[in-house]
């Protein structure tokens, strides 16, 4: 049962590299935010009632409600809806993810005998899903693009913690922590400030300040 | 003692909050930087009232960094006093800078008092939340780019890091704990493999905070766009944090006997920093990224003096202390000359020393500190790594090193000449001559002391900080 979960996260990253539709993206965070809701509910049956309660109701109320209801309140505020200036076409990006997630699987199914104390599964989807963000994140033009990659990435780092969580799940709290980062500030203030004052969300905006001679 | 230097900044906090008084604001910052100095002070006449716990603690490995972010948030608050009153903004706003500085302060300290590795890298979360307000405090469009550039490539190099320590938990194996101590102890039963993968992810995502190239890119913007103050806090207190995390860790490698390939990764993210720097200051445009490249080159030397070892460790604390002193009194002149000039253009600013020969001689001597002219304290630093590259026999990187360093030296002599004994310029100086009575005595004073610190210390150094340096390097 955790398997399919986990396998079902790792292939919603390929949803998203193959989309440029914003509200997409942010609906596949959603799912993203139950997907891990129910690995935290299934994984952790050896911890004490608490700790999964809280592991697990921060999950669905931060990752799978609020993180996506603010952005997409921001897409309506910001009149945001595709990202389609991309550096590389949608379908080699959906070919490169599909190699980086392949990638992942096959780490989980070699037996590597350093692996032997976290969950292979877990441990390579985790990885992957890291890799696709960060290199979704340099090849994408807007600000929320940007954004909603560093969301999936953290996602993916969750996973991650979850694959060694083992009896220290203060790990895994601390990981909580990068969530609420993310919402007051990344989301919060700049995104929107952002569009105020530069009436876009266009990275590309965003290259003022340089070494040769600007304006101050 | 430890409990009230953290506490005190929230309560602090609450008053500023709930008095909404503007007089309150420096008095408070003040009366803080005090407290900060005075818990380092007691380290080493009452150390039983510092009351050590399993969380923070005053240690041998810690209290240099400590003592540093003190003496600067010391001169950084004086400073303060004077700057605070030419900011053009309302009171809520002037509070709120007030409050997030002193949040800003108390996550370094948090930071540096850590004993958990876990933590520490929570105190370095919240230092960028706190930051970030601080560089976007202006509203500007520059600022906003900075501020935007700053959080995001850091919280990127954040969650990498925290990638690392998930790491290092497979690497220890049944220890399940983060604690400095504990991580020391059992070194060196850890998977060695787990460990230089988790160094490498802690390295690049907190060299992302320390500002060591590649992944330095933030770093000129935020330092350039913040306020002044906040620039040399920024320079010189928060990228020590980012350090020390990577020391204790660097150090957990060195017992481990699994650093080979931690010092080959070290060596490398130095001289590229100081290649960056070397490069990029020919072209800079604006004085105040000439400081920041600075700051990217002093990390580089850090780095490079770590992968080292032996008596480069010495030269490595020397270079940290006198690094901070001298970059926070840069930085802080800087802001007098942005008060007088109303810009950061170098090409705009011309005879200072005509102009304001206080900030002038400040702005000289904070270059010939900087660039390690004797009895700078970075010329002992300089000369003991260069020293280490000799008895380890790393000729070519010696060679290597020097170059770049007088190329760097060359690039920012060419600034501060034309800056202080360039042509006048009638439109700017009459700009400047008005806003002389902007600058006052306590926009001088605090750079005067933090030099002659950087340049008595370098002549001289008291026993018991020598034995400091000495227990930090061993703790």
């Amino acid at each position: 049962m955790e398997n399919g979960f986990i396998i079902l996260f790792g292939l919603t990253m390929l949803y998203l590299s193959a989309t440029s539709r914003l509200i997409a993206h942010v609906k596949t965070i959603m799912v993203q935010g139950i997907l891990l809701f129910l690995i935290c509910a299934t994984a952790f049956s050896h911890l004490p009632w608490y700790l999964i309660a809280f592991l697990t109701i921060e999950t669905l109320v931060v990752k799978a409600i609020l993180i996506p209801l603010f952005l997409n309140k921001v897409l309506k505020k910001t009149h945001s809806n595709r990202d389609t200036d991309a550096n590389i076409a949608h379908f080699y990006c959906l070919l490169i993810s599909s190699i980086i997630l392949f990638g992942g699987f096959m780490l989980s199914v070699i037996e590597i005998p350093s692996l032997a104390m976290i969950n292979p599964f877990c441990f390579g989807i985790a990885l992957a899903v890291i890799i696709i963000s960060l290199w979704l994140i340099t090849i994408k033009h807007k600000i929320l693009s940007n954004v909603i990659e560093f969301i999936t990435m953290e996602n993916g780092i969750f996973l991650l913690s979850l694959s060694v969580a083992k009896e220290m799940p203060m790990l895994v709290n601390i990981g909580v922590l990068l969530d609420v980062f993310i919402a007051i500030y990344i989301l919060g203030l700049f995104v929107s400030q952002i569009n105020t004052e530069l009436g876009d969300m266009e990275v590309a905006h965003l290259s003022d300040l340089k070494d040769c001679e600007y304006n101050d | 003692m430890i409990s009230i230097v953290l506490l005190a900044p929230i309560v602090f906090c609450l008053v500023l909050f709930f008095a909404k008084n503007k007089t309150l604001n420096n008095i408070l910052i003040n009366i803080y930087a005090i407290l900060h100095l005075y818990c380092g002070i007691c380290y080493f006449t009452k150390s039983q009232y510092l009351m050590n716990n399993q969380y923070f603690s005053l240690n041998p490995s810690n209290i240099i960094f400590y003592l540093i972010l003190s003496v600067v948030f010391l001169a950084v608050a004086i400073y303060n006093n004077g700057y605070s009153k030419n900011l053009a903004f309302s009171d809520k706003k002037i509070m709120h800078y007030a409050t997030m500085l002193l949040i800003f302060v108390l996550s370094m300290t948090g930071g540096i008092l850590s004993n958990n590795l876990g933590l520490a890298w929570i105190f370095i979360e919240g230092t960028t939340l706190a930051s970030a307000y601080l560089i976007y405090f202006n509203k500007t469009k520059h600022s906003i780019e900075a501020a935007w550039k700053y959080v995001f490539i850091c919280s990127i190099g954040i969650a990498l890091a925290f990638v690392g320590i998930i790491l290092l938990t497979v690497a220890e194996g049944n220890l399940n704990s983060l604690n400095y101590i504990d991580l020391i102890n059992n070194a060196q039963s850890f998977n060695h493999f787990w460990l230089n993968v988790s160094f490498v992810f802690i390295l690049f995502g907190l060299g992302t905070k320390m500002g060591l190239a590649p992944v330095h890119f933030w770093l000129p913007d935020a330092h350039s766009e913040a306020p002044s103050p906040i620039s040399a806090l920024l320079s010189a207190t928060l990228l020590n944090c980012a350090f020390l995390v990577i020391l204790n860790v660097y150090k957990i490698m060195l017992v481990a006997n699994c650093y080979t390939y931690a010092r080959i990764v070290l060596l490398f993210m130095g001289f590229l920093s100081l290649f960056i720097t070397a490069v990029f200051l020919y072209h800079t445009t604006n004085y105040k990224r000439m400081l920041a490249y600075s700051s990217i080159e002093n990390m580089g030397i850090l780095a490079i003096a770590t992968a080292l070892g032996g008596i480069a460790y010495y030269a490595l604390i020397i270079h940290l202390i006198g690094h901070s002193l001298i970059k926070a009194s840069y930085f802080l002149t800087s802001g007098n000359i942005l008060e007088l000039f109303e810009t950061k253009r170098i090409k705009s600013v011309r005879a200072l020393a005509q102009i304001d020969r206080k900030t002038a001689w400040l702005w000289i001597a904070s270059f010939l500190g900087i660039c390690a002219f004797p009895p700078s304290m970075l010329f002992v630093s300089e000369f003991l790594t260069v020293k280490a590259m000799l008895i380890q026999k790393h000729y070519v990187l010696c060679v290597l090193f020097l170059f770049l360093l007088t190329v760097i030296l060359y690039a920012m002599a060419k600034v501060v000449i034309k800056m202080v004994f360039g042509e006048k310029s009638e439109e700017k100086s009459e700009i400047a001559s008005k806003n002389l009575s902007k600058v006052t005595i306590s926009m001088y004073v605090p750079q005067c002391v933090l030099l002659t610190l950087a340049f008595v210390l370098g002549i001289y150094l008291p026993q018991f900080l020598d034995i400091v340096i000495r227990s930090t390097i061993v703790g």
